[in-house]
């Protein structure tokens, strides 16, 4: 039998929660550490091996330091396939709402101690800075996509992930539109699906943590909740959250925001 | 039969229903609406509740009596039940792993998991029109589905008149309400009126639960006939009355003209393509096959689940996305429901229930869309109009059609870099006419449709561009591997019909493969076929497919480097064949086929087989309308993202086709209409 | 920006900084802890500690300066993203501060207890997962649980299976183990059902029994010997400390003091090192002190659930318990205590507890400032918040456990130092992080809590 694939395992600025992850696939960690050869994985293991060649790299986090960078572009260096987990990878995560405060040009930022600490002016997302092979969206993801993922990896194929709106989870779980019955905002019909409708399955609406769908209407979407009563102010804010600094994120809460 | 049932006798009526063995599916309050979920008995129902319905509003509310079926209709119809939202279709038996790629079956296990049946009480007229549109779908043509026919034929269905249509009503428009007819398929039929109910019986087995109840089921009387006409009849007069209407008259023809009307795009500012009124609809089917293969798990399953039209993946195939904006994708689903499927089903895909308006998050609402479009239609002059054929039929497959045979690779020919032939040795007999495809697949990966590119005994081939995944493995294979195999699919080129005329055969690329069978078979029968003529076009001459087997039905041809192009006349086949480039010292022709085509003296007169990239094929189509070759006398293969093969799953719907039932191959003049234009 | 000087500070010694005879333990790069950090313990030649560090590295994310002018209902989802391993107890801080500010405190016995029984679910998972999966394989000889699978794979199968059990209560309650989305201030979006709970039930009375034979085993892991001097912090609540307490207990040096939540940074002081992206916290008086499984154990060992209690007797633990080692041990009696617990309350579920939360004053009466203390995985975990009138957050103060550990982590590596001379350099080594490891130090918390002063410039 050939040598196993390699996996790699990243984080740059983030909570640890997309890598626990993993750990948190409890029937399936032992099959998934005989299929792959898990050589960096800092959380799990103390045998550690950052330099080697990674046939699969998953990071988690977000750009937030040069050195973080640094480090991101070696992983890419050495990697085959690099996938991003995770809001943070994929879209800056909860700490890049600082971005918006140096967005507006008007404030400038200074620290307790400045000079006990180094950071860049933007919280990124590592699509940013190097090539990614995929993105698994999510604060955090899903443990299911993360086993589809490794599993499609492994054969080959790109996983089987749906970039189709929460609505269309909702529906088939067939949980009653917490909109339309309730009149609760919920961001669902703009946010890509893979966490199962969570949040309306727990009576609540969508907030966005898996970031946008491809064609998010958010404009529609802002303009109906408006009409609905929700205030600017409430917008920006349901916009501006773990994917907040995502493209079509910003650029809605940029609309509402004066 | 009918009988009158008080609410005692009703409830007892519920519990003879548990007693004979079925599961209850009715109305239920749950998480602040009416859905049908699982009941225990009439308690469960909402005695007592209503809801009122707005564009994209739904809210309970107490009625201050004690009705049963006092409400209007919930989120979701039996579509639930009878088709779920995920279900698993087969299951396959896994070979053991290996250093690369996906794992070959092994076995394949029908999946049916027979539970007990359903009774689906307090279904609306409505819903059992819808119930009859996906009879249609899922029954009603060349395939049926085995777990849809066994689900629905065990339902007991309970149905319920509307006497108090809901404000989104507007099944009178579509002459699917208010009342449940009596020719509807229901077991018993219930109208509550007042304090008790009259039941029609529709079936014996409703019969059956009427004579069970003994006392319980009073005679009924003539004044609860007339009260319930009367209901009916008030319900019908208010509908008619509303200005909610959608008019059907020539709605498929309208629609069809109009599809660069105005209205798409101001749709498409507010539609969010979030996919909900296409899982609220009681009569979409669209659908994805998905294979799920876990790791180390000794089975993978073919799983489907809902889709929708308004999804990205729905109607993307490997590198290209045929409905990338918003506008097409609403444009789609709304020329389906009201246009297209009138052709495909025979009968529109809207019943009047209005669930589409209300559980719109932004409240669109299709019968104003419509009435907007009919009040000021603006067809193009130049548009061809896009042909509305008759449901077409193919060759019916007995059995269940996702269920695949599992077949043994033979030999593995490379054609061309990244292409293979596999030639598959199915199970059992197997007969297809050239034209028609196959899907095949490995349990790691999915499946793919692929054309037969001939057939050697008992031996199918098929020539394979590794492309995405699914293409990859399969060329990847090896004599003696096994792989899942479904088919055969589509329609054929009309062979029959090409007897005695001059046949001109335009291909481009791998767009040979699906062409090789029906040239075989015309160069075998010089006393058919009059005269053959092949153009052939390919990007490079390394990228010229079947090259030997073409250099031998036309042996005046050379195109090797080093012969002159002179084509000589000899026998009744001609071969000429084009690259897009070449290196110095290829000889022969030179451009696009297009160009070649100028170059050949083309008859007017002669039938035309066009296969390749769509590019290629429009390219071609307009220089045969250049030459005045009429659109009856060419045929065209066509490709979009299939995925059941068997019309079922919606994926690969163009227009008011389905190219893997009433496709692929195509006579030109019923998707004239159609080609090219963006968003099919 | 950073300086040159600044720098070297996260950085060990280099070998040319190291005079003769002196030494050096370090490890780069901390495994099997959640976050970045590294440590250097330095000897002289006399063998006299020169300098201990737990340097931590890991990026700052500010969340005390984005929580600025968010709504208070947002304030649960965004401080479960402090950490992956433990956000309910983020989320549980913060809804009892806001809460006492908004006067709905406890919003009743229900949900109280529904919150409890969520935080026994984090505490199973985080400390399954550490007993398990990073901290056994240090006992044992292991590089990882996955390495150690090899040998004692019905151990660690044993471990996966506990843990799934606590994130399955969390994923019952909140709908995924990592950033739950039902907690809220005022209560839960969504209560569960009877028959959700109740399918717990055989799930729980199953680990509850493996749980008990896990604090056998633990007791009976090889263990190195060490007795520190501590003082021990703990919420202080009627029960075995978890979600609710509105004092706070320190003992050490021979006497209790008790101090209010929303006193507590009037004793304990919390600084920037040079070393270190989190601040480190002490007692006013500078003495480093240690909150966690081990300070829990030693003040309220008396509260214990009986099932936990007999578990610890069994185990022969003698309490007070000072070496940091054993934590192992607190931990896994600490997972009876919270399986039983959880048991507890799923039994006693016989009605779904509604409303799944109470309506807060309007916008317009919500402004105030109170404090909230937890008892994390970890330990205290204590936040405070200033809110205005529409409820938007004016100040918010976060004292997570591994920043108040992290001074008593340097201090146990002073007082590990006189056995490591003994020792070979690569044994030593690892029981230098064998003991960090010890504090399941969670530094992805532990830097979220620097200031970010927003000035107009």
């Amino acid at each position: 039998m050939a040598a196993r694939p390699r996996l790699g395992v990243f984080k740059l600025a983030s909570c640890d929660g997309c890598q626990l992850t993993l750990l948190d696939l409890e029937d399936e960690l032992l099959a998934i550490a005989a299929a792959v050869d898990i050589v960096h994985f800092p959380e799990a293991s103390s045998d550690m091996d950052p330099h080697g060649r990674f046939d699969l790299t998953l990071v988690e986090g977000s750009v937030s330091t040069p050195a973080q960078l640094d480090e991101l572009r070696a992983i890419r260096a050495q990697s085959r396939t690099l996938v991003a987990i995770g809001a943070c990878a994929t879209a800056g995560g909860v700490q890049a709402l600082r971005n918006f405060a140096d967005h507006r040009e008007y404030v400038r930022a200074v620290y307790a101690t400045p000079a006990y600490i180094e950071t860049l002016a933007q919280v990124t997302p590592i699509a940013a800075h190097v090539r990614v092979d995929f993105e698994l969206r999510g604060c955090p993801i899903d443990k299911g996509q993360l086993l589809e993922l490794i599993s499609a990896t492994l054969v080959g194929r790109r996983p089987d992930i749906a970039d189709e709106s929460v609505c269309m989870a909702c529906k088939r779980a067939g949980q009653v539109c917490v909109t339309v019955a309730h009149g609760q905002p919920c961001l669902g019909p703009v946010t890509h699906a893979g966490c199962g409708a969570l949040c309306p399955r727990f009576s609540r609406g969508c907030f966005g943590c898996y970031g946008p769908r491809e064609r998010a209407n958010t404009e529609a979407l802002a303009d109906h909740m408006q009409a609905e009563g929700v205030s600017a102010a409430s917008l920006v804010r349901r916009f501006r959250l773990f994917t907040g600094w995502s493209e079509a994120f910003r650029a809605e809460s940029e609309r509402h925001d004066d | 039969m009918s009988a009158r049932l008080t609410h005692d006798g009703f409830r007892r009526l519920l519990e003879q229903v548990r007693e004979a063995g079925y599961a209850l599916v009715g109305p239920t309050i749950s998480d602040g609406a009416i859905v049908y979920g699982p009941i225990a008995g009439a308690d469960d129902l909402p005695i007592g509740w209503t809801d009122e319905q707005a564009p994209g509003r739904y809210r309970l509310r107490e009625r201050g009596d004690r009705a049963h079926f006092g409400y209007v209709l919930g989120p979701q119809g039996p579509r639930r039940q009878l088709t779920p939202p995920v279900e698993t279709l087969v299951r396959i038996r896994l070979g053991p792993r290996r250093e690369q790629g996906p794992r070959t079956p092994e076995g394949v296990e029908a999946a049916d998991e027979d539970g007990e049946p359903l009774a689906l009480i307090g279904l609306r007229a409505c819903e059992l029109a819808a119930m009859a549109v996906q009879d249609a779908v899922w029954t009603g043509g060349p395939f049926v589905d085995p777990r849809y026919a066994r689900r629905r034929e065990r339902a007991l269905i309970i149905a319920v008149d509307c006497l108090e249509p809901g404000e989104l009503c507007f099944c009178v428009s579509t002459n699917t309400g208010p009342g449940v007819e009596a020719g509807a398929s229901f077991d018993l039929r219930l109208t509550e009126l007042g304090e008790e109910f009259l039941v029609e019986v529709g079936s014996e087995r409703g019969q059956a639960l009427i004579d069970g109840l003994g006392e319980l089921a009073e005679p009924s009387t003539a004044q609860l006939f007339a009260a319930r006409t009367q209901g009916v009849l008030a319900a019908a007069m208010e509908l008619h009355g509303r200005e909610r209407q959608l008019d059907l008259d020539g709605l498929p023809e309208l629609l069809f003209a109009n599809l660069d009307h105005p209205r798409w795009d101001e749709l498409a500012a507010r539609c969010l393509s979030c996919g909900s009124c296409t899982l609220v609809c009681p009569t979409c089917f669209c659908h994805r096959v998905e294979e799920r293969a876990p790791l180390d798990a000794p089975t993978s399953e073919r799983v489907r689940h809902w889709d929708s039209c308004f999804t990205d993946e729905h109607s993307r195939i490997h590198g290209a996305q045929f409905r990338p904006q918003i506008r097409e994708r609403y444009r789609q689903w709304m020329t389906h429901k009201l246009g297209a499927w009138v052709s495909q089903f025979g009968t529109s895909g809207c019943v009047g229930c209005g669930r589409c308006i209300a559980w719109c998050p932004v409240g669109i609402d299709i019968t104003e869309e419509v009435a907007a479009i009919r009040a000021a239609p603006v067809a193009p002059d130049d548009a061809e109009p896009v042909a509305l054929p008759p449901a077409t039929t193919v060759p019916a497959l007995a059995g269940d059609p996702m269920h695949p045979q599992l077949a043994r690779v033979v030999s593995v020919r490379e054609e061309l870099r990244e292409v293979v032939t596999l030639a598959v040795e199915p199970v059992g007999v197997f007969s297809h006419a050239p034209g028609q495809f196959n899907m095949l697949g490995l349990p790691d990966v999915g499946e793919v449709p692929i054309s037969i590119s001939g057939q050697a005994g008992g031996e199918l081939l098929h020539t394979i561009r590794a492309v995405g995944a699914a293409s990859r493995a399969l060329v990847a294979l090896e004599a003696g591997d096994r792989l899942t195999l479904r088919g055969p699919f589509g329609s054929a080129w009309p062979l029959a019909e090409l007897r005695g005329h001059n046949v001109v055969v335009i291909a481009g690329g791998l767009g040979l493969a699906p062409l090789r069978g029906a040239l075989r078979e015309m160069v075998a029968h010089p006393e058919r076929y009059p005269s053959v003529r092949l153009l052939y076009g390919a990007r490079s001459p390394e990228e010229l497919l079947f090259a030997d087997e073409i250099l031998s039905w036309d042996r005046s041809i050379r195109f090797a480097p080093t012969t002159a192009p002179a084509v000589l006349e000899s026998g009744h086949v001609k071969v000429h064949v084009t690259v897009d480039g070449a290196a110095p010292g290829w000889t022969g022709h030179v451009g696009v086929v297009t160009k070649l085509m100028r170059r050949k003296p083309l008859s007017a007169h002669a039938r035309y087989l066009v296969c390749g990239p769509e590019i290629m094929i429009r390219f071609v189509l307009r220089e045969l309308e250049t030459i005045g070759v009429a659109q009856d006398q060419v045929w065209l293969s066509m490709e979009r993202n299939m995925k059941c093969a068997v019309g079922m799953c919606g994926r690969c719907q163009y227009g008011p086709h389905f190219i893997c039932k009433d496709g692929p191959v195509f006579r030109w003049d019923a998707i004239a209409g159609l080609l090219g234009r963006e968003g099919f | 920006m950073t300086t040159e000087e600044e720098r070297d500070h996260k950085q060990p010694p280099s070998a040319v900084e190291l005079g003769a005879d002196e030494r050096v333990y370090k490890v780069e790069m901390l495994a099997r802890v959640e976050g970045e950090g590294r440590f250097w313990l330095r000897l002289d030649a006399a063998g006299e500690v020169a300098d201990a560090k737990l340097a931590i590295f890991e990026a700052p994310r500010f969340f005390e300066a984005f929580l600025r002018g968010r709504d208070l209902e947002e304030v649960p989802d965004i401080v479960a993203r402090i950490c992956g391993i433990c956000p309910v107890a983020y989320q549980m801080g913060a809804v009892r501060a806001l809460e006492r500010i908004l006067g709905v405190d406890p919003p009743s016995p229900g949900i109280r207890s529904l919150r409890r029984l969520l935080y026994c679910g984090e505490w199973i998972e985080s400390h399954v997962l550490h007993v398990f999966m990073l901290h056994a394989p240090d006992f044992l000889g292991y590089e990882s649980a996955i390495e150690m699978a090899a040998d004692h794979r019905a151990r660690v199968e044993q471990g996966l299976r506990l843990k799934k059990v606590g994130n399955a209560i969390i994923e019952v309650l909140g709908g995924r183990a990592i950033h739950p989305v039902s907690p809220k201030v005022g209560g839960f979006s969504r209560t569960p059902t009877v028959a959700e709970l109740a399918a717990l039930r055989p799930r729980l009375e199953a680990a509850l029994e493996e749980a008990e034979a896990v604090v056998e085993w633990s007791a009976g892991l090889p263990m190195p010997a060490l007795e520190l001097d501590y003082v021990f912090v703990s919420l202080a609540s009627e029960d075995y400390p978890i979600e609710f307490g509105d004092e706070v207990l320190v003992r050490g040096r021979g006497r209790d003091e008790r101090v209010d939540v929303d006193e507590f940074l009037d004793h304990f002081v919390e600084d920037h090192v040079a070393h270190s992206n989190a601040l480190q916290c002490r007692l006013r008086d500078g003495t480093p002190y240690l909150v966690g499984p081990m300070a829990r154990l030693n003040l309220f060992a008396d509260r214990l659930h009986p099932r936990a209690a007999r578990a610890l007797e069994r185990s022969g633990l003698a309490l007070p318990v000072r070496n940091p080692y054993q934590s192992i041990i607190v931990r896994a009696v600490e997972v009876v205590h919270a399986f039983a617990t959880a048991l507890d309350i799923v039994t006693n579920y016989t009605r779904r507890v509604e409303p799944a939360f109470v309506e807060l004053p309007p916008a317009g009466a919500r402004a105030g400032r109170a404090s909230g203390g937890t008892e994390a995985p970890r330990g205290l975990c204590w936040h405070r918040y200033e809110t205005d009138a529409e409820g938007l957050i004016v100040d918010a103060r976060i004292v997570p456990p591994t920043s108040q550990n992290q001074a008593r982590i340097e201090r146990d590596l002073v007082g590990l130092a006189p056995q490591l001379l003994a020792m070979d350099h690569g044994a030593a080594t690892r029981r230098c992080e064998q003991l960090i490891r010890a504090y399941d130090p969670c530094i992805s918390c532990a830097t979220h809590f620097l200031k970010l002063e927003i000035e107009r410039g």
